[in-house]
C-alpha cells in the first residue's frame, strides 16, 4: 500500500456557490454556504447527503468544472482557479449518470480520453487493454455506446476515470442503477484502487451501506454546510444513536423490556426484539438478568451499532 | 504542453469526430444530399433564365461556396455540439484539453469533408452545366478555398462560443448563424446591389472578399482593391475574436454552472 500520510490532498476553506437562474426574475440558489473540507492523501472520503445538499456542486469544485464564488481550494497543491490546467492533468472523475459520444466503440471512448493526456502508440494500446480487462469490459469492446446496458456504460465511465492515472479519483454515485453483484465488484476495485496505487477518492453516495464497507472518513452536507464528518463509527456515536442489542428470545413477545433504564426503544422484527440502548456494555448484563429471573429462554443475543442510515436519516430531519 | 501532447490532442478530436461523421446517417445528408441539390437547383434556375455563361459561373461559385462553408462550419460546430448532444460535455472539459484543440480538430475534418463535397459539386458543376472552377488557375481556386475555410472557422467557433453561452436553446445558431453570413457577403449576387448601410455589414465579412477575388476570374470586375489580403486579414481579427469569444463563454459557464447542466 502506498502511503501518503499527514499529505493533504484536498485542502479547501469556506467555499460559498450561488447558481442564479431565471430572466426577468433572479432566482438564487446558495448550493454551498462556507464549506471546509480537508481530505489526506490516499484516503477515502465519502460526500453524504439528502438530494440537493450541494454534493455534486462541492465534487464539480474540487474537479475544477465549477468555479468557487468565495474560498480557496487547493487539490493536489494546486488552486482550483488560478491551476486548473495543471490539476486535470492528474485528477479524473467518473459520474453514475455516465454519457459519452453513442456511435464510439468502448474502446474509442477510452482511446480517445487517453490520447487527451498525452498517450499515443503501445502505451496507449496498453492502457485501453489493461483497463478493458479491469473493468470486465472485453466481449464489448467494439460495441457501441448507444448499445450497452446501463451497469456496462457505468464500467466505460470507470475505465475513462483511471485512463490518466490519476492520483486523485471523484466518484459521483459510482454504483448507482447497477446490479448487487455488479456493485459489489465496482466496490472491491475501488478499494483495490487505493490500497494498491494509493489514489486518494472522493465519492457521493446514497447507499450507506457502499459508504460504511468503503469511507475512512465522511461528510454529512446538507443546505451547502458539512453538518457532520469523521469515521462512520465516529459519525454514529456523536449522533447519541445508541447501540442496538437484537434478542430472539421464547417466548417473542416481552413488553416490560422497554421499561428498563438504559432502554431507549424496542421493536420486533422478524422474530427480533430490537433494543436501542444507551450503552451496550452497561446494558447487556442487566437486560439478561431480567430476563432470565422471569423466565424467558434467550435463544440468540447479538449487538451492533446503528446502521449508518439512521445517521443519515437523523443528520438529513 | 508539449507539441507531441497539443498535436495528439488536436488529433484525438479529429480522430472522434471522423468516427462519428463515419457512423452517422445525418452526416451524409449534409455531405451529399443537400449539396448536390443546391447546386442542380441553381444550375437549372440559371438555364431556365438563360443567364449567361458568366452569370451562371457568378451565382454557381455562390452555391458551390455556400455548400463548402457550411459543411465545414457545422463540424467546427459538433466541437461542442457532439458533446453537447450526448450530454458528455463535462467529461471533454475535465480533461486537460483547450478550445484550440477541440476547433483545430474539428476543423480539419471540416476542411476534408468540405473539400470532398467541393470536389463532388466541381464534377456536377462541369458535367451538368459547363462550369469550371479550375479556369480562375489553382492559386485563385486555393485562395477561395481557404478563403472558404477560414470564414467556416470563425463562424463555426462563434456557433460554438453561442451555445456555451446559452446552452442547448442555442443550437440553432448552428444552422442560422452561417446562412446569414452567406446572405449578407453576396453569395448569388455583387454587394454593390444592397442597400447602403447593409453592404457596409457585407464588406465587414471576409468572405465577401474571397468570393469577390474569384468571381474576378470570371468577367466580373473586381469591387475591392486587394480583396484577398484584405479577408486575410479580416479572417485573422475574427478569428482571434471568435477564439476569445469562446474561452470566455467557457469560463462563464464554468461559472455559471451551465457546463454541468448541459451534461444532464
Amino acid at each position: 500500500m502506498v502511503s501518503f500520510l499527514g499529505m493533504l490532498a484536498i485542502d479547501a476553506r469556506d467555499v460559498e456557490k450561488t447558481f442564479r437562474s431565471g430572466w426577468p426574475r433572479r432566482r438564487e440558489t446558495q448550493a454551498l454556504r462556507g464549506v471546509s473540507l480537508t481530505v489526506e492523501r490516499g484516503a477515502i472520503v465519502g460526500v453524504l447527503g439528502p438530494n440537493g445538499a450541494g454534493k455534486t456542486t462541492l465534487l464539480s469544485i474540487l474537479a475544477t468544472l465549477l468555479t468557487p464564488d468565495r474560498g480557496t481550494v487547493m487539490v493536489l497543491g494546486h488552486d482550483v482557479v488560478r491551476e486548473a490546467g495543471a490539476l486535470r492533468r492528474r485528477l479524473n472523475m467518473a459520474s453514475g449518470r455516465p454519457s459519452f459520444l453513442w456511435s464510439l466503440r468502448v474502446a474509442e471512448i477510452i482511446a480517445f480520453y487517453g490520447r487527451l493526456y498525452g498517450l499515443s502508440g503501445a502505451a496507449l494500446r496498453r492502457r485501453v487493454d489493461g483497463l478493458i480487462e479491469l473493468c470486465e469490459l472485453g466481449p464489448y469492446r467494439r460495441v457501441p455506446y448507444s448499445d450497452l446496458s446501463t451497469g456496462l456504460k457505468q464500467r466505460v465511465a470507470l475505465a475513462k476515470s483511471l485512463v490518466n492515472d490519476p492520483e486523485l479519483l471523484f466518484l459521483d454515485e459510482p454504483t448507482l442503477g447497477l446490479d448487487p453483484d455488479v456493485s459489489v465488484r465496482v466496490r472491491a476495485h475501488i478499494a483495490r484502487l487505493r490500497r494498491e496505487q494509493g489514489i486518494t477518492i472522493v465519492l457521493t453516495t446514497h447507499y450507506m451501506r457502499e459508504a460504511d464497507e468503503l469511507c475512512d472518513e465522511i461528510a454529512f452536507i446538507k443546505g451547502g454546510r458539512i453538518l457532520a464528518r469523521g469515521t462512520p463509527g465516529e459519525l454514529k456515536r456523536q449522533i447519541r444513536l445508541g447501540e442496538v442489542i437484537a434478542l430472539r428470545l421464547d417466548p417473542a413477545r416481552v413488553p416490560w423490556l422497554a421499561e428498563i433504564p438504559g432502554v431507549l426503544r424496542c421493536v420486533e422484527l422478524d422474530g427480533w426484539v430490537e433494543c436501542t440502548v444507551d450503552e451496550a456494555e452497561k446494558r447487556l448484563p442487566e437486560l439478561l438478568r431480567a430476563l432470565h429471573a422471569d423466565g424467558v429462554v434467550i435463544r440468540n443475543v447479538q449487538v451492533r451499532e446503528p446502521e449508518l442510515e439512521e445517521v443519515f436519516v437523523e443528520l438529513a430531519k | 504542453m508539449s507539441w507531441r501532447n497539443e498535436l495528439l490532442a488536436v488529433w484525438a478530436v479529429t480522430l472522434r469526430n471522423a468516427l462519428m461523421g463515419a457512423r452517422n446517417v445525418f452526416f451524409f445528408f449534409e455531405l451529399l444530399f443537400w449539396p448536390i441539390v443546391g447546386v442542380l437547383s441553381i444550375g437549372l434556375m440559371s438555364r431556365f433564365l438563360e443567364l449567361t455563361e458568366a452569370q451562371a459561373s457568378f451565382v454557381l461559385v455562390g452555391t458551390i461556396a455556400l455548400s463548402v462553408v457550411n459543411v465545414c462550419q457545422l463540424e467546427v460546430a459538433y466541437a461542442v455540439l457532439l458533446d453537447v448532444w450526448s450530454k458528455s460535455l463535462k467529461h471533454q472539459f475535465l480533461a486537460p484539453i483547450g478550445i484550440r484543440h477541440l476547433t483545430l480538430g474539428s476543423w480539419v475534418v471540416g476542411m476534408v469533408r468540405s473539400l470532398a463535397v467541393f470536389v463532388l459539386l466541381a464534377a456536377l458543376g462541369r458535367w451538368a452545366f459547363g462550369f469550371h472552377v479550375l479556369q480562375p488557375g489553382w492559386f485563385a481556386l486555393a485562395m477561395f478555398l481557404l478563403g472558404c475555410f477560414l470564414t467556416a472557422w470563425v463562424v463555426g467557433v462563434a456557433v460554438c462560443a453561442l451555445i456555451t453561452l446559452f446552452g442547448n436553446r442555442a443550437e440553432a445558431f448552428a444552422w442560422a448563424t452561417v446562412n446569414m453570413v452567406l446572405v449578407l457577403a453576396g453569395i448569388y449576387y455583387p454587394i454593390s446591389v444592397l442597400p447602403d448601410s447593409i453592404a457596409a455589414i457585407a464588406r465587414a465579412i471576409p468572405l465577401t472578399y474571397f468570393l469577390d477575388a474569384y468571381r474576378s476570374h470570371y468577367g466580373f470586375a473586381s469591387e475591392f482593391r486587394a480583396p484577398i489580403a484584405t479577408g486575410l486579414a479580416l479572417s485573422a481579427l475574427y478569428a482571434a475574436l471568435a477564439h476569445w469569444a469562446f474561452l470566455a463563454a467557457i469560463h462563464r459557464a464554468r461559472r455559471t454552472g451551465l457546463l454541468l447542466k448541459m451534461s444532464e
